[in-house]
């Protein structure tokens, strides 16, 4: 395990800081904010990870499941600053919508898994402060779920395992992806059009909120205030130790802010960091940023008016951008363009109900197990 | 934070879906029961002088962990703490309730929320005289076993750092930790010792068979008499449940059969097949086994199954249902099952009849003899150990606003 994160670490951080270096040289050009590209889907697959994604099975005390925290009324994430987490603690960051995640090459907020949503699900399922799940006693459940049974010899996994959970539940997630957002149909207003225009002029957003997810996946400091909650609620705090310790942040008892990409890199120069998010789909995922510190789209639009919030290491693109009360509406409108449909329907969400119990395997003596 | 374990064993798990699962358990040491079951106890026996019961003495400290009164009472707290567990519903005592014997009173034990265990739950009483613990002597000192049970899937189900994180914000424990270990913050390994401490003052040394082996002729009935000569003769019980704890800490297969409720009951089920991958089955195990394998999950020697560690007859008054999937209700029954030569009423044994003990045998015992027996086997028993729950200590901010406004505005 350690040796794991350790490799991760230097992988993403070197392919991290190469092109930052490129992008902050450069005003002016920057990858197309345009549409999202297609993506080829198996129907039983997603339809597998689709009945995974609502089950609260998949947790160790079967109390949660990924909806939970990414709940599809809530802009498939949670309506509060500071995510739940597993019964018994707390969370310290906010739970970003998944729509679109399949989109993205790093994850988390502090993009500190960059391989694949397979390494994403299982890292949340098996997360002792999230899931909290021994991977093993989960396939033993869907092995004794009849239905399990079939959707997963109908997928093609053959028997229920943890390795087919951890690539139907990425499957269901290629399904959540922007649909129908005004940018993409070109049925913007006026007020967005010209909030386009500032964002790649006058606001200067473009310089990290670039390309078909608006972002550019790498790591920013901005000066967004802690959250004193995750500090000051011992539910928060020993979810957050736990996490800087397994990080191997030195001191991590001591901590008093969210490091960021300092956990990936342990270099202070990437103190307080956090990879520059998707602007898509965020009107119903508020409140925004890795903490939950802003409760409106207009808040962050006056945040970076102010030049973003206080630090010593804040990115150098962010200045005061003395922008008009209209201007403002403008850039908000604009931002607003970017959300299509809120992908509530069942064809996204599963509405069947799951069995109370476990129906027993008749002739269990003769079955083999 | 993250279950090291159960990284590794996912990783495994999606790689060798259907290929060998060989030999996880690298600790399978070597079967000292074997030797007990070619060597029959008496011949045993006879080498050591004869097997006796004799009173039970103070139990074992290990150096490197000294008891205090400071330390057991910390113990105790955490003992009662479901805060160590995973979801915070499930500690120590959770599952070994005082007033159930300091065990689980049904056939298997509570699990975790959302789980099922699959064997008896087994009392803390005089759980300190154990060289190793547990139904197949996994665990080989009560820190291990502590730890163990704190984070296994269908017990504790706690990871490490997340326990020592909670133990940290609250402050009567941080304060305990550091008089008590010196630990800056607390260390989960010392709540592990704490624990320890605690578990070996639940002894019980004054039952009425103490008594009687310390000379006090009064202390045992004239039908419990009768029952000490069946059990040190016609019965053979002595072969096994001798010296201080009655019992050799040997492992054998007595005859009991598996239990019926992995054939009916769904979420047992479950349970039992992750145990065959908890315990590092093969493949070929793990699809065909039907039964608990017991020492042989240790020893992986095939002589090894279905044999269980000798139980303690101490405190056994107090801790129905027996044996190590709870099958039988009262010690009534269990002396019927020796009496049939290790059977049950409907017939069931263990399937595992190539290893079953040649010291298990039809007794022939009357009715009156079983009444004595059962009568004996209650002087292993004294007064019923019970202990209120104490008052949890509550979590505390580490930090306070003030602290956190000057580390913001230091950034
Ligand atoms: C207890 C709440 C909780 C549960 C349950 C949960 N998540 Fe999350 N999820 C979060 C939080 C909080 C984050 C951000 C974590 C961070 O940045 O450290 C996150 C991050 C993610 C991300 C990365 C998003 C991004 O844009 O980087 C994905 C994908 C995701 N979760 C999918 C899942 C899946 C799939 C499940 C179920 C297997 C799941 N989550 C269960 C709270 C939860
Ligand atoms: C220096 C790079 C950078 C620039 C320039 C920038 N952003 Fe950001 N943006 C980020 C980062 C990094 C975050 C995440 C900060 C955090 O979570 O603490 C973010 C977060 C956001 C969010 C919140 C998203 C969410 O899901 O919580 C919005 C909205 C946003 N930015 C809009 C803008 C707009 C509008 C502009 C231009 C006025 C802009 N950004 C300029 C890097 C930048
Ligand atoms: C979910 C129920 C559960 C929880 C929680 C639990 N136990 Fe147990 N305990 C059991 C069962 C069942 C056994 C027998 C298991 C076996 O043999 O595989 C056992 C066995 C033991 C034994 C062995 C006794 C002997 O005779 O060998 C000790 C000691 C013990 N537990 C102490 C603890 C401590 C200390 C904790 C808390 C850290 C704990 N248990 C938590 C169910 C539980
Ligand atoms: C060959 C060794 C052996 C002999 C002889 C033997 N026992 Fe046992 N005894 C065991 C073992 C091993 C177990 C646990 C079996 C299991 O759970 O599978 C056990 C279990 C018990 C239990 C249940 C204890 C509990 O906590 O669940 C009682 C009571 C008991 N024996 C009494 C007796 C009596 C009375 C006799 C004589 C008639 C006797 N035993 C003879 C080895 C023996």
């Amino acid at each position: 395990m350690g040796v794991r994160v350790k490799t991760g670490r230097t992988l993403l951080a070197v392919a991290l800081g190469l092109s930052m270096a490129v992008g902050a040289a450069h005003a002016g050009s920057y990858p197309d904010i345009g549409p999202l590209p297609q993506i080829k889907i198996s129907k039983a697959k997603a339809e597998l990870g689709k009945r995974l994604f609502f089950d609260k099975r998949v947790s160790g005390d079967a109390a949660i499941s990924c909806a939970t925290c990414h709940d599809p009324k809530q802009g498939w994430s949670q309506n509060k600053p500071l995510s739940d987490g597993y019964p018994g603690n707390g969370h310290f960051r906010n739970s970003p919508s998944v729509v679109n995640a399949v989109h993205k090459k790093s994850w988390f907020h502090d993009g500190r898994i960059g391989t694949n949503l397979n390494d994403v699900t299982r890292e949340n399922i098996t997360e002792t402060y999230i899931m909290n799940m021994d991977m093993r006693i989960m396939q033993e459940r869907f092995k004794q779920d009849p239905v399990y049974v079939k959707m997963f010899k109908d997928a093609g996994y053959g028997e229920p395992s943890n390795g087919s959970v951890r690539k139907a539940i990425p499957e269901f997630l290629k399904t959540l992806t922007s649909r129908g957002a005004p940018f993409d149909a070109g049925k913007m207003s006026g007020a967005a059009k010209r909030g386009l225009k500032l964002f790649k002029g006058k606001a200067g957003c473009i310089q990290c909120h670039n390309g078909a997810l608006l972002s550019d996946g790498k790591p920013h400091n901005t000066g967004v205030a802690e959250n004193f909650d995750v500090f000051l609620d011992p539910m928060n705090h020993q979810a957050f130790i736990a996490f800087a310790k397994f990080q191997g942040i030195p001191n991590y008892m001591n901590m008093k802010r969210d490091p960021g990409f300092y956990n990936i890199t342990l270099d202070m120069a990437d103190m307080g960091k956090f990879v520059t998010p998707s602007l898509r789909e965020l009107k119903y995922s508020a409140p925004y940023m890795h903490n939950g510190m802003i409760n409106t789209l207009a808040g962050v639009v006056d945040f970076y008016n102010r030049g973003g919030g206080k630090d010593s290491r804040k990115s150098d693109r962010l200045k005061p951008l003395k922008l008009s009360k209209k201007q403002k509406g403008d850039l908000v409108a604009f931002l607003e363009s970017l959300s299509g449909d809120r992908l509530t329907s069942s064809e996204h969400v599963w509405s069947k109900s799951y069995p109370d119990e476990y129906p027993a395997i008749q002739n269990w003596k003769e079955a083999r197990n | 934070m993250k279950k090291r374990m159960k990284y590794r064993h996912a990783v495994l798990m999606a790689s060798i879906a259907t290929t060998l699962l060989v030999g996880c358990n690298a600790n399978a040491t070597k079967s000292n029961s074997a030797a007990a079951e070619k060597a029959p106890a008496p011949a045993a026996a006879m080498a050591m002088g004869p097997a006796k019961l004799e009173p039970l003495g103070l139990p074992p400290i290990p150096a490197d962990n000294k008891q205090s009164p400071a330390k057991i009472a910390l113990g105790k707290l955490l003992f009662f703490d479901p805060r160590l567990g995973g979801d915070a519903s499930t500690g120590c005592s959770t599952c070994h309730e005082p007033d159930q014997g300091w065990a689980w009173a049904e056939d298997f034990s509570r699990g975790y929320p959302g789980t099922v265990h699959w064997r008896n739950s087994q009392t803390i009483i005089n759980s300190a005289y154990n060289p190793r613990n547990f139904w197949a002597g996994s665990a080989s000192s009560l820190e291990k076993q502590a730890r163990g049970a704190a984070r296994g899937g269908v017990a504790g189900n706690g990871e490490g750092d997340l326990m020592e994180a909670r133990l940290a914000l609250i402050p009567v424990y941080a304060k305990a930790f550091k008089e008590v270990f010196g630990d800056e913050t607390p260390l989960i390994r010392n709540a592990w010792r704490a624990i320890a401490s605690f578990e070996r003052t639940l002894v019980q040394r004054d039952t009425p068979i103490d008594k009687y082996l310390q000379g006090d002729k009064s202390a045992l009935s004239e039908e419990q008499v009768r029952g000490k000569a069946l059990f040190e003769g016609k019965a053979g019980c002595i072969q096994c449940h001798n010296g201080p704890m009655a019992t050799d800490f040997n492992y054998y297969n007595v005859g009991v059969p598996p239990s019926p409720r992995w054939e009916t009951d769904g979420l047992a089920q479950i349970t039992f097949r992750f145990e065959q991958y908890a315990k590092g089955q093969t493949q070929e195990g793990y699809r065909t086994a039907k039964e608990d394998w017991g020492y042989y999950y240790r020893s992986k020697n095939s002589w090894d199954k279905g044999k269980f560690r000798t139980p303690s007859l101490r405190y056994t008054k107090y801790t129905p249902p027996y044996l190590h999937n709870g099958q039988l209700d009262t010690l009534e029954e269990v002396v019927d099952f020796y009496n049939r030569g290790g059977k049950f009423e409907d017939g069931r044994t263990t399937n595992f009849t190539k290893t079953k003990s040649k010291l298990i045998k039809p007794l022939g015992l009357s009715d009156d003899e079983k009444d004595e027996l059962v009568a004996f086997i209650e002087a292993f028993s004294g007064e019923e150990i019970l202990m209120e729950k104490p008052e949890l200590p509550d979590y505390a901010p580490l930090f306070t606003k003030a602290e956190l406004e000057a580390a913001q505005e230091a950034k």
